[in-house]
């Protein structure tokens, strides 16, 4: 990451990420510029540096933030239509100390509706490019969060990872994105989708990128009480084993895309010149991992998209004769097609006459899921995967089926059912010049070593 | 499991949301196949097992009970609403 | 209800109260929790506005208020216990969930005594957040968020209330045990406490309950009872004509004193609970939880037995309403006459209608009101000149003052030196416009001897002791 000094000012730095910007308008990335904001505390870092004040271990920086961040005075839409109109009046705890230390907010990026997708295109925005084929999705939901790195229209963004949300696009756009520990960094002030599966991450050109982010905005916050006690740099979960595992169940899966299962053995058999023992992980219960997130994601959903009525802020239908028009209506228009579907879900599972054989069933299932991680890691320190069986896809090409769309997700939802945290990295590109991509998973508690090994093995 | 006309409804009310009839139909096919493929957690036996809600391991996490600043104040709060009247938020008539 | 009726129907009846604790702060976030007498949408947070991305916060101190009251209600305290979201869409709902304790309160069973001697057992309370305010105009409704996430303390009663005395009764004594125990303002008139009332009906043949309706958010004794009493005349008349009861919530007017059905928002409401994942769960140690128990002070029940045979019982249950009152009775351990006589002065005196006011003031010291029973009991004050001196202890100026120096200044001591007094008496005599009476008391018609005593009380300017006076009469008329 280039931080602004005696030779590179902020100012330069800040202005080459607005030109990129604009020069990658049609990618359909940013949803909001703030361009004069950033000049203007652009200069003024140049002046601390120039009166040779301490500027911060990111000064400079310019930076994106996933749409779903709130920061004062910007737009905080999620990139749904019911947010439009939202300025927030406060910070999220991850915007505060990025700009606490010198980083520059150029501005926000697209993702799905309230981050509902694996593909931004279910934006209120449309849909974002891929990086390396216009025709294709950027993955999703931090979409653009990915492109923007991967364009270099900014040195890092922000994601949150619920189901993927940041390993996927990453290894669509081939960057580096990290699924943090469940509780690392706080969520305050980051529009919510599901609580017990949300995680706030990050996106880079480099691993050790990642380690700098995470060093600044991991630790307990008094406005988040599931963040857990400051381990970052201080009690990480050691890796030493010299081992590492490979999913049996997902190198066998028929749906894998051959070319990503190549660069996942091609990578085994590096890490196992590297002196790395590999060893073949059975899980099976993995298979129902995707049905159980499919499950308690949207019976989260449901339940924080209720506050948007239209009574306190965002949009508010026009066409309001009663009090429930103002909610219906203002719900029905201000929600995307996906939105709906997962809240309906949501509500289904948690109804009553069905929330013991659904979401208490999912529970139990997430629990097995949890044993079946800590069993593989008192074997391997780390277990190399896939983060999609797929390359980028057409855009277009699974909107019509939701089923479709969420098989996406497949072997990235376990990561966030146990609260283990995930490095997404690049290794290298499919015949058709796609990104390849890997994600390395680890036990809780490990993201800083995971990091350091994720970068060995890019 | 078929999602009917009278789930869908149910679900919309529910959920509070008025949805055009084309929409409902296209929900009910998605709705429909969705719970089919969650459905898949039956072939799983869990009995006995305890549900995981959260993923963390801690316990009594609260605050001290002392008043503090908060990160918006009313003013910038009511800023955010359609309609207000002298400082209170107006709403249709609430039968 | 009269006996005929009592027979043909028994009543039962359930009873859900909800008290708003008195913590500095509000459940879920740092904002002033006591909004009386402030603006409206002024002690609102983020947190409470429901901005996205908002994250509950949770106030220690209402956990271990909810643990005092649980002792007051001398219930088990939980060491687990959870929070659940409660989903519905009200405009007094910013969220669209309630945060509460659905599957894992943090109080379990518990009883409350009422002064009959009869338990009525409490099956659970729980913590959770109260609810905005609306008011309404004929086109529109504004949105108070104020009230929005006070800690509530849900206290749900077993169905063993049978009577409209009982349900007042309970609702009584389940409000002096929450005052005594200090978690709440109790302040009935502004909702501090609100009650929602189960009745249902059946034939005492009969072994299972009969369809109930729930009369929501009564706030006074009287009215708890007033809708009890119509209830079980609109209940029985439906089954006197053999209809059934519908299951539905109804709302209390004083005005017509009458119920009726309410278009509730609970209406075939799906609640759709779920255990709130912004909030680590409680896992209390034994010892936190017992030294929150033990700060529980003691309970009107307590106070009956302590003063059975001291303070006749209709007394008592006066003054109960009034802790300090009742505290500083018990600070008095010395015999029980002068706590008989000042519980007297507090039930007479100081709560008689005129002097409510002194209530707002301190209250006299146990010290000052031993001394004042004393001295009147030694006759040095007259009943009258003692409940003078009783009130004037209330005015700031006297307050430290002890009775004797506040009786002194006043010249209220009364005369008892028989020297002095037989000198007032003989003058009286000596007076000719004595001179009949004293002629027919000499002749047997005792009764005027209270007009020549009234006579020397008049010359002493009743400082005189009549019981001396009349003493020294008697023996002068010989």
């Amino acid at each position: 990451m280039k931080i602004a000094d005696s030779s590179t000012s902020a100012v330069s730095l800040v202005e080459s990420s607005l030109k990129r910007i604009e020069e990658t308008k049609d990618y359909n990335i940013f949803t909001y510029v703030d361009k004069n904001r950033a000049l203007k505390k652009a200069k003024e870092i140049d002046e601390k540096i120039k009166r040779g004040e301490t500027v911060g271990r990111l000064a400079g920086v310019p930076f994106a933030l996933k749409a779903n961040f709130l920061s004062k005075g910007r737009p905080a839409d999620a990139s749904a239509k019911i947010l439009t109109e939202f300025i927030s009046p406060i910070d999220s705890t991850t915007t505060e100390k990025l700009e606490a230390e010198g980083a520059i907010c150029v501005g926000c990026v697209n993702l799905d509706a309230f981050a509902h997708g694996s593909s931004t295109e279910n934006s209120y925005y449309g849909p974002t490019s891929n990086a390396f084929d216009k025709t294709r999705v950027a993955g999703g939901s931090s979409g653009g969060s990915a492109v923007a790195v991967a364009l270099g229209c900014v040195e890092f963004a922000t994601g949150s990872d619920t189901g993927g949300s940041i390993r996927q696009p990453a290894a669509f756009n081939g960057v580096f994105g990290i699924k943090p520990t469940y509780g690392t960094i706080s969520r305050y002030g980051v529009v919510a989708m599901a609580s017990s599966l949300d995680v706030i991450g990050f996106f880079t050109k480099a691993a050790e990128d990642l380690d700098i982010l995470m060093s600044i905005t991991a630790g307990q916050d008094p406005k988040d009480q599931t963040t857990l006690p400051d381990f970052y740099g201080k009690n990480d979960t050691p890796l030493n084993k010299k081992k590492i595992g490979f999913i049996k169940e997902f190198m066998e899966s028929s749906a894998l895309n051959p070319e990503i299962k190549a660069s996942l053995e091609s990578k085994l058999n590096e890490a196992k010149e590297n002196g790395y023992e590999i060893v073949e992980l059975s899980m099976p219960t993995l298979e129902y991992a995707l049905a159980a997130y499919y499950i308690i994601q949207p019976a989260e959903v449901a339940s924080n998209l209720s506050r948007y009525d239209g009574v306190r802020y965002g949009f508010r239908s026009s066409n309001v004769k009663s009090l429930d028009d103002l909610f219906a209506n203002t719900r029905d228009e201000g929600f995307m097609r996906e939105n709906k579907r997962r809240i309906m879900i949501g509500n289904f599972v948690l109804s009553s006459g069905f929330y013991d054989a659904y979401f208490l069933k999912a529970a139990k299932v997430r629990t097995l899921i949890i044993d079946e991680f800590n069993k593989a890691f008192e074997s391997v320190d780390a277990i190399l995967s896939p983060v999609s069986p797929n390359l980028a896809f057409k855009i277009g090409e699974k909107t019509s089926d939701p089923v479709l769309m969420y098989l996406e997700d497949v072997m990235s939802v376990p990561v966030n059912l146990a609260g283990i945290p995930a490095v997404a990295f690049p290794t290298g590109k499919s015949k058709d010049g796609l990104p390849l991509g890997l994600q390395l998973l680890g036990p809780r508690r490990s993201d800083k070593n995971l990091i350091k090994l994720a970068g060995k093995l890019a | 499991m078929e999602i009917t006309d009278k789930d869908i409804n149910h679900l919309a009310d529910l959920s509070n949301t008025s949805l055009s009839s084309e929409e409902k139909e296209a929900l009910k096919q998605d709705l429909g196949n969705i719970l089919k493929y969650i459905g898949k957690l039956d072939e799983l036996n869990t009995d006995g097992v305890e549900p995981t809600y959260q993923v963390f391991e801690m316990e009594n996490v609260w605050r001290n009970d002392e008043i503090a600043a908060q990160d918006a104040n009313r003013e910038e709060l009511l800023n955010l609403t359609k309609e207000e009247i002298e400082n209170q938020i107006k709403v249709p008539k609430v039968l | 209800m009269t006996e005929e009726k009592n027979q043909k129907y028994q009543i039962t009846i359930g009873i859900e109260c909800h008290v708003q604790l008195n913590t500095k702060t509000k459940l879920f976030s740092e904002v002033d929790n006591d909004a009386r007498g402030k603006e409206p949408n002024s002690c609102v947070s983020p947190v409470d506005y429901a901005l996205p991305g908002m994250l509950p916060r949770l106030n220690g101190e209402a956990v271990k208020t909810a643990i005092r009251a649980g002792a007051a209600m001398r219930a088990k305290i939980n060491p687990m216990s959870r929070f659940d979201r409660k989903h519905y869409f009200y405009p007094d709902s910013p969220k669209g969930y309630q945060i509460t304790q659905f599957y894992h309160p943090i109080i379990g069973e518990g009883s409350i005594i009422l002064p009959s001697g009869k338990k009525i057992r409490i099956e659970h309370a729980h913590l959770e957040g109260d609810a905005g305010k609306l008011s309404h105009f004929d086109t529109y409704s504004l949105v108070d968020l104020n009230r929005v996430d006070t800690p509530l303390l849900e206290i749900v009663s077993m169905p063993d209330i049978s009577s409209a005395e009982e349900a007042r009764d309970y609702c009584k004594e389940l409000w002096r045990s929450m005052i005594y125990a200090n978690v709440t303002n109790g302040d009935l008139y502004n909702g501090n406490m609100r009650f929602d009332v189960n009745i249902s009906l059946k034939k005492p043949e009969d072994k299972k309950l009969g369809t109930r309706a729930e009369i929501k958010n009564l706030n006074s004794f009287r009215s708890i009872e007033r809708a009890v009493l119509y209830e079980y005349e609109r209940q029985s008349k439906i089954l006197d004509s053999g209809e059934k009861v519908v299951q539905e919530t109804r709302g209390w007017s004083d005005a017509t004193g009458k119920t009726t059905s309410q278009r509730s928002k609970e209406e075939a409401q799906d609640y759709r609970y779920m255990p709130e994942p912004d909030l680590p769960p409680l896992n209390l140690a034994k010892d936190f939880i017992d030294a929150e128990y033990s700060k529980c002070p003691k309970l009107p029940n307590d106070y009956r037995t302590e003063f059975k045979d001291i303070i006749p019982s209709d007394t008592l249950e006066i003054l109960l309403d009034y802790p300090e009152l009742v505290k500083v009775l018990s600070e008095i351990n010395v015999a029980n006459k002068p706590i008989g006589y000042i519980s007297n002065l507090f039930a007479s005196v100081l709560l008689a209608e005129e002097n409510q006011s002194l209530l707002n003031d301190q209250l006299p010291t146990s010290a000052q009101l031993t001394e004042l029973a004393e001295m009147k009991e030694k006759k040095e004050l007259s009943s009258t000149s003692a409940k003078e001196v009783f009130v004037k202890l209330f005015e700031p100026k006297h307050a430290s003052k002890s009775p004797r120096e506040l009786a002194k200044e006043l010249n209220l001591i009364q005369e008892n030196d028989t020297g002095a007094l037989e000198k007032i008496v003989d003058d009286v005599l000596a007076n000719p416009a004595t001179k009949k009476a004293q002629e027919d008391y000499k002749a047997g018609q005792e009764k005027v001897l209270g007009f020549l005593v009234g006579q020397v009380m008049k010359e002493s300017k009743g400082k005189a002791n009549p019981g001396a006076v009349s003493e020294i009469l008697k023996n002068k008329l010989k």
